[in-house]
C-alpha cells in the first residue's frame, strides 16, 4: 500500500511510449482511478508511474462516418459531446450510468477500457488463490460469494467480470482502438482486443507492454437507428451492472434491419451477442423475436450458486431494452 | 434551515426549537478536531496486522523483516508483547479479550502484530512484511454447526406469561415462519482512530469512543494504572452507530505502542479493518409463532433467535426480549440463544435486537393480518397495549395509537387495495406497507456541572460524547433554557473524562440521562446564587426561593415585581466571587429494562438484580415508539425495487429539538433502507474472511435511493424522565425493514423473509 514509486509526467507521446516500453516495472497513469486504488490494495506495485494526462490525447473529432475520441478524453467529455448524444445515446447511456461524477471527472476513455475487474478476491492479495493475479495459485471466487462473476466466456481458472459499461456499447458499435507502439502504430477492433481467461486469465487483452492507446474510433451507425443502455443493479445508483445491455436497432417497417446488441455485467469480456443479432436482424420487431434473440445471447452461461439468478435477468434486461428502443409494446 | 435560526435565542422559548447544529460551522469547515486530527510532538504511527486464518494457532511470527525496514520503532506480537489486563464488565457484558495475549487465532482478522514507525506509510509498509505462519484448524463459522458451542438464554431475559400452547390451541388462525437477517456492518464515516501520550503512569488518550469513561476503565485496567492518571478525550466523534461502544483491541493496542517506544502513537484502522475490529450487527435465525382469534385479538407469541458471538467475548444483543412487550397477549415465550463462532465479535449497531426482531416479529404480523383477511394497521391497534405487557404496569406514555392513526392519515393508506398485486404503474407494481416499533427504555447515571463565571456565561460540562447527533446543541439548549440565557452564553464541554462522568451515547439513552443532570446542575446553580444572596440586605433578591423568580436573558428578577432582581453577574461581583459552581446527576426510573438487563448480565441476578425485580413500581418506563408507513415499487421482471415514500410517525417524548430529533429519525430511516435492501457483510464459508470490507463491495444507500421522508413526532413529555424525553437514536431505524418487505409482498404477491431484499430475492 505504501511503496515508494517514482512519479514521471510526460509531455511527449513518443518519450512516453519509450520508457514505458524499456521497463517492466513503469506503467501508464491517466486519471488513476484503477491503477492508484490496485497500487493501494497491495495488487500493483509498479516502480514507476508515467503520468500521460499532458499528452495532446484529449477530445473528440471527426463526426461523419465515424468519431475519433482521444485516449484521454474524460468519460465526463465524451457523454456531453454532442454527436455522441445525437447519434449513439446508449454510449452517453452507459457513460453516465457509471461510476460517480467526481469518477468521470477524472477517469479517461482509455483507462475506462483498460479497468480491471471488481473480483474481491483479485483484490485482496492477502486471498492466496486468484490465477489473475497469480497462475496457477488457483480461483478463490469460485469457491467463495460471486454474485458479481461472469456467467459469459469464464473458464474453470477464472469467473472475473469486465465490468466497464461503456465498453459494452462500443463493441456493438464495433469500435476500434489505436495503439502506438515503439515500433509502430495499428488499429485493433475491440470485439478482438480483449481476451477471455482460458487458462490464463492474467492475459486481458492484446495490448503488449508499454504500446499506448492513443484513441478510439466509434463508428456511427446508419441515420435512424435507434439505441439504448439499461443497467440493472440493487443501488439506483454508483454500483456495477449486475446485468445491462445496450441495443441500438434500425428498424423499417416494422423489420429489423440492423441489430446491434451487447452484454455487460455476465461476461468475463464486455459481451457482443453476436448470436441475439442474427435472430433479431431481418426478424419482425416483437416480443417472441426479442424473447427469442437472449435466449440465444445467454446460450452459453455457466453459472456458480451466487450467479446462477444473472442467467434469466440476462436475459430480461435484453428484451427490456430491446422493447424500449424499438417501441413495441408489451 | 434559515440562519435566523441560530440567532442567539432568548431563552423560554428555547426547548424543542429546530436551533441549527451549534457545531456545524466547526464541522463544516474542518476546525472541529476529530480524534485522528490529533498530532503530538515526536509521535509516531502504527499499523495492525491481522490474521489471515479463523482458527489455529499461530506457528511463526518473525519481526526480523519488519524490524528492518525502514523507520520502523517497535513490531509488537504475542511473543514480545507484555501481558495486558481485561477491561472491567459493563452493561454490555465482559470486555474484549486483551490483545496478543497469546498464539491461538480465534478468527480471521484478529490483530497478530503492530507495528510502530515514524511514518504513517512506513508502519503500513512494514506491517504487511510480518506474514505469520499458522497452525490452521478448521474453523466453526456456521449457525448450525454441530460443533458450535451454544449459550441457552445468555443474559437471563427470555421471557414467559400465560401457556403458550393453551394460547395457540385456542386461536382460531395460527402462523408460524422463520427469518433471517444477514450480519450488518457500523460503517461510521470516521475511520476509528487512538492517538496515546504517556508520562510516566499517566496517559492521554484521543479516541473515537461513544463512552469515554469505559474507555478510561479499560485502559486503566489493561496496563495496570490508576484511573484518575488516565484520561480520554472524544470530544468530535465521527460517528459510531454503536461501534464506539466498547473500548476495542486497537485502542488498547495503540496505548500499548506508545507505551513500549515511549512517545505519542496515532492509529488509525483502515476501512477493512472497521469490518473486523469494532463490531457488526450480528446475524440472526429468528423463528415466529403466532396464534389469534378471527378478530385479530393475538392468544399467543412465540418468538426465537439464534445469533452468533464470538469465541471468547461478550455482545449484549437480546434479538427476542423487545416482542415480549410489542403487544398485549396472554401467552407468549421469547427465548435468545447466542452461538459461539470463529468471528469478529459482534456488537452494538444501531438499534442492537431490536433492529433484527422486530423485522420478524412485524413481518409476521402482516402475514398474519392476510390469513385473516385484517387490515395490517387495524391488527395493530387491536393489540396495542395500554399497559406494560409483561408487569400489567401502566406505560409512563404511550401514544402509539396516535402514531398509526396518523401515520396512516398522513401516509393516505386509506387508498390502499387490501389484495396484494392490486396496484399498478406502468411496468411497476406499486405496494404499501406498514410497521410499529416499539424501543425499550434505558437509561443509567450521569453527572454534570454548570458554573456561571464573573461575565456572566455559563460552562456546562460532562464526559458524555456528541457522536453527531446533536447533543452539544441540545444540551446547550436545555442548560440555556434552565438558566434563563441566551444560547451564545452557554458553553458546553463534552467527550473529556476529567469532566462529570456520563454514560454511553447508546441505548438512546444520552439525551434522558445527561438531560436531566445538566438540568439538575443548572436548577441547584440558580438556588446556589438565590442562597448567596438570601441574607445579602443588598439584594433585591434577598429571601427569594426558586418558586419566587423568573430568570431573564442573565438576570434573576421576582416574578411579583419584574423590575426588582440582579444579574449573575452582579451577584458574583459583589461577593468577590469568580464563579459558582453546580453539580447535577440523574439516575434510571426504577424499573427500567434495559437496566435490569445489565444488572442480571453484570450480578447474574445478584443483589441488585433481585432488588430491581423486587421492587414494586408504580408505571413501567417507556422508551419511544412509532409506526412506519412505505410506498414501494417494484419491477417484477427485472427485480427492481424502488422505495418511493416513508412516513414515520414517533412518540420520542419531549423533543427537545425538532431539527436535530428529526435529523435522527431521517438517518435511522436511511440506515433502515440499508438493511432492507443493501447491507449484507458477507462471510466467505470455508475461511470465515470477510468478503466484502470496502465501500466499494458492500453497499449502503445512496442519495439516490433516498425517497421523500416524512418524519411527525406526536406524543407528550415522558413522567419517567425529569426532562420529558424518550430518546430518538434508534427507534427511527426500527420497523423500516419489514415495512418495506411487506410493502413488497403487497406490491408483488412474494414474500421475503431475508434480508436484504436485493434483486435476486424478486426475480
Ligand atoms: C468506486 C468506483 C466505481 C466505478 N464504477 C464504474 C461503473 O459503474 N462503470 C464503469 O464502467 N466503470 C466504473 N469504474 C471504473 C472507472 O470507470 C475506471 O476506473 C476508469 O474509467 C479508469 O480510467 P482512468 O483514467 O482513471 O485509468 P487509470 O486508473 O489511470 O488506468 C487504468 C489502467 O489503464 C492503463 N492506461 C490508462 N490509459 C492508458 C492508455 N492511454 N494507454 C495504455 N494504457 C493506459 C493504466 O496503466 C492502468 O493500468 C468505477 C471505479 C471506481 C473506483
Ligand atoms: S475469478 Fe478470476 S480474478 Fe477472481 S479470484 Fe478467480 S481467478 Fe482471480
Amino acid at each position: 500500500m505504501m511503496r515508494a514509486f517514482e512519479y514521471v509526467r510526460a509531455t511527449d507521446t513518443a518519450r512516453a511510449v519509450e520508457m514505458v516500453t524499456a521497463d517492466p516495472n513503469t506503467s501508464y497513469l491517466a486519471g488513476g482511478t484503477t491503477q492508484l486504488d490496485l497500487m493501494k490494495d497491495g495488487v500493483l506495485a509498479p516502480e514507476r508511474l508515467v503520468d500521460i494526462t499532458h499528452l495532446p490525447l484529449r477530445g473528440v473529432t471527426g463526426g461523419r462516418g465515424a468519431l475519433r475520441v482521444g485516449a484521454l478524453t474524460t468519460m465526463e467529455e465524451l457523454a456531453a459531446d454532442t454527436t455522441v448524444v445525437e447519434r449513439i445515446p446508449f454510449v452517453r447511456d452507459a457513460l453516465l450510468l457509471g461510476a460517480s461524477t467526481q469518477l468521470r471527472n477524472m477517469a479517461t476513455i482509455a483507462g475506462n477500457l483498460l479497468q480491471r475487474t471488481r473480483c474481491r478476491y483479485f483484490r485482496d492479495p492477502a486471498v492466496a488463490a486468484c490465477n489473475k493475479r497469480e497462475r496457477g495459485s488457483g480461483c478463490a471466487a469460485m469457491t467463495g460469494t460471486a454474485r458479481m462473476h461472469a456467467i459469459l466466456g469464464t473458464s474453470p481458472h477464472c469467473i472475473a467480470l469486465h465490468a466497464s459499461d461503456v465498453a459494452v456499447p462500443l463493441v456493438a458499435l464495433d469500435a476500434i482502438l489505436r495503439v502506438q507502439g515503439r515500433d509502430g502504430a495499428r488499429g485493433v477492433p475491440l470485439t478482438r482486443f480483449y481476451l477471455t481467461p482460458g487458462d490464463t486469465p492474467d492475459v486481458e487483452n492484446l495490448l503488449r507492454h508499454g504500446e499506448l492507446i492513443t484513441a478510439v474510433e466509434i463508428p456511427l451507425p446508419a441515420l435512424g437507428t435507434r439505441s439504448g443502455y439499461l443497467k440493472v443493479r440493487d443501488r439506483v445508483s454508483y454500483e456495477f451492472a449486475l446485468t445491462s445491455a445496450a441495443a441500438a436497432l434500425l428498424i423499417e417497417d416494422g423489420i429489423i434491419v440492423e441489430a446491434r446488441v451487447g452484454l455487460g455485467g455476465v461476461g468475463t469480456v464486455p459481451w457482443r451477442a453476436r448470436e441475439a443479432e442474427e435472430i433479431l436482424i431481418g426478424a419482425p420487431a416483437t416480443m417472441e423475436v426479442f424473447r427469442q434473440s437472449a435466449e440465444r445471447a445467454l446460450e452459453g452461461a455457466r453459472t456458480i450458486s451466487g450467479t446462477a439468478f444473472k442467467v434469466e435477468l440476462a436475459k430480461r434486461t435484453l428484451v427490456r431494452i430491446l422493447r424500449t428502443v424499438s417501441g413495441v409494446v408489451a | 434551515m434559515t440562519s435566523a435560526m441560530n440567532e442567539p435565542r432568548p431563552a423560554g422559548v428555547l426547548i424543542g426549537q429546530g436551533l441549527d447544529r451549534l457545531d456545524g460551522p466547526l464541522k463544516v469547515t474542518g476546525a472541529a478536531p476529530y480524534p485522528s486530527d490529533f498530532d503530538l510532538p515526536g509521535m509516531a504511527y502504527a499499523s495492525l496486522v491481522r490474521s489471515t486464518i479463523a482458527s489455529g494457532r499461530i506457528s511463526r511470527i518473525d519481526r526480523g523483516p519488519a524490524e528492518a525496514a525502514p523507520g520502523v520503532l517497535a513490531v509488537v506480537t504475542h511473543e514480545n508483547a507484555p501481558k495486558l489486563g481485561r477491561g472491567p464488565k459493563t452493561i454490555l457484558g465482559a470486555a474484549p479479550p486483551p490483545p496478543l495475549r497469546d498464539d491461538r487465532i480465534l478468527h480471521h482478522g484478529q490483530f497478530v502484530a503492530v507495528v510502530v514507525a515514524e511514518t504513517a506509510e512506513q508502519a503500513a509498509e512494514a506491517a504487511r512484511l510480518v506474514q505469520p505462519e499458522y497452525d490452521a484448524a478448521d474453523p466453526v463459522l456456521d449457525l448450525a454447526d454441530p460443533r458450535a458451542k451454544v449459550r441457552d438464554d445468555p443474559w437471563h431475559v427470555d421471557m414467559r406469561r400465560g401457556n403458550l400452547d393453551a394460547g395457540l390451541a385456542a386461536a382460531d388462525v395460527t402462523f408460524q415462519a422463520t427469518y433471517t437477517t444477514p450480519e450488518n456492518t457500523n460503517n461510521p464515516l470516521g475511520l476509528f482512530a487512538t492517538v496515546a501520550a504517556w508520562e510516566g503512569d499517566t496517559l492521554t488518550v484521543h479516541d473515537s469512543t461513544q463512552w469515554p469513561y469505559n474507555t478510561r476503565g479499560a485502559l486503566a485496567r489493561s496496563f495496570g494504572v490508576p484511573e484518575r492518571g488516565v484520561r480520554v478525550l472524544a470530544p468530535f466523534v465521527g460517528g459510531g452507530f454503536g461501534s464506539g461502544l466498547r473500548a476495542w483491541p486497537h485502542v488498547i493496542l495503540a496505548a500499548l505502542a506508545a507505551r513500549i517506544i515511549e512517545r505519542p502513537v496515532k492509529l488509525v484502522l483502515t476501512r477493512p479493518q472497521m469490518f473486523t475490529a469494532v463490531g457488526h450487527r450480528p446475524n440472526t435465525v429468528q423463528n415466529v409463532r403466532l396464534g389469534a382469534t378471527r378478530d385479530g385479538r393475538l392468544l399467543a407469541i412465540e418468538h426465537t433467535s439464534d445469533s452468533p458471538v464470538a469465541m471468547e467475548d461478550d455482545n449484549l444483543e437480546p434479538i427476542t426480549l423487545g416482542t415480549s412487550t410489542a403487544y398485549a397477549c396472554p401467552n407468549l415465550i421469547t427465548r435468545d440463544r447466542q452461538i459461539r463462532l470463529n468471528v469478529p465479535c459482534p456488537g452494538s449497531m444501531r438499534a442492537p435486537g431490536e433492529a433484527q426482531g422486530n423485522f420478524a416479529l412485524e413481518s409476521a404480523l402482516d402475514e398474519l393480518s392476510y390469513d385473516l383477511g385484517m387490515d395490517p394497521v387495524r391488527l395493530r391497534l387491536v393489540n396495542e397495549s395500554t399497559v406494560h405487557p409483561q408487569t400489567g404496569l401502566p406505560w409512563s406514555s404511550r401514544a402509539m395509537r396516535e402514531c398509526y392513526l396518523q401515520g396512516a392519515e398522513r401516509f393516505g393508506w386509506s387508498l390502499r387495495s387490501p389484495e396484494p398485486r392490486s396496484m399498478r404503474d406502468g411496468d411497476w407494481l406499486v405496494g404499501y406497507g406498514m410497521a410499529g416499533a416499539s424501543f425499550l427504555h434505558y437509561q443509567a447515571k450521569c453527572q454534570a456541572r454548570a458554573s456561571i463565571d464573573r461575565d456572566g456565561t455559563a460552562y456546562v460540562r460532562s464526559a458524555g460524547t456528541d457522536i453527531g447527533t446533536g447533543t452539544y446543541t441540545v444540551m446547550t439548549q436545555l442548560a440555556a433554557e434552565t438558566l434563563g440565557l441566551r444560547t451564545d452564553r452557554v458553553r458546553l464541554g463534552l467527550g473529556d473524562t476529567d469532566l462529570p462522568m456520563a454514560p454511553q451515547a447508546g441505548g438512546s439513552g444520552l439525551t434522558g440521562a445527561l438531560g436531566g443532570a445538566v438540568h439538575a446542575a443548572c436548577v441547584r446553580l440558580v438556588h446556589d446564587f438565590l442562597r448567596l444572596v438570601r441574607n445579602d440586605p443588598e439584594s433585591p433578591l434577598r429571601g427569594c426561593d426558586l418558586e419566587d423568580i423568573t430568570l431573564h436573558d442573565g438576570r434573576i428578577q421576582r416574578t411579583d415585581d419584574p423590575t426588582r432582581g440582579e444579574t449573575y453577574a452582579g451577584i458574583l461581583a459583589r461577593h468577590g466571587l469568580e464563579e459558582l459552581t453546580a453539580d447535577g446527576d440523574s439516575s434510571p426510573p426504577r424499573g427500567d429494562m434495559i437496566a435490569l438487563v445489565g444488572s442480571m448480565v453484570t450480578s447474574r441476578l445478584g443483589r441488585f438484580g433481585r432488588a430491581a425485580v423486587r421492587a414494586t413500581r408504580a408505571v413501567a418506563p417507556a422508551g419511544a415508539c412509532g409506526a412506519k408507513f412505505v410506498e414501494v415499487r417494484v419491477d417484477p421482471d427485472l427485480g427492481l425495487l424502488r422505495v418511493t415514500r416513508i412516513v414515520s410517525v414517533i412518540d420520542g417524548g419531549r423533543i427537545l429539538n425538532e431539527k436535530t430529533a428529526r435529523s435522527q429519525i431521517t438517518g435511522a430511516v436511511v440506515g433502515g433502507i440499508g438493511m432492507a435492501m443493501f447491507e449484507e457483510t458477507i462471510t466467505d464459508a470455508g475461511t470465515g474472511r470477510i468478503a466484502n470490507a470496502t465501500f466499494g463491495d458492500y453497499l449502503i444507500a445512496v442519495n439516490a435511493d433516498i425517497p421523500e421522508m416524512d418524519v411527525h413526532f406526536v406524543g407528550e413529555p415522558d413522567p419517567a424522565n425529569p426532562i420529558g424525553t424518550k430518546g430518538v437514536g434508534e427507534i427511527g431505524l426500527v420497523g423500516i425493514a419489514p415495512a418495506i418487505a411487506n410493502a413488497v409482498y403487497h406490491a408483488t404477491g412474494r414474500r421475503v423473509r431475508s434480508l436484504p431484499i436485493t434483486i435476486d430475492r424478486l426475480l
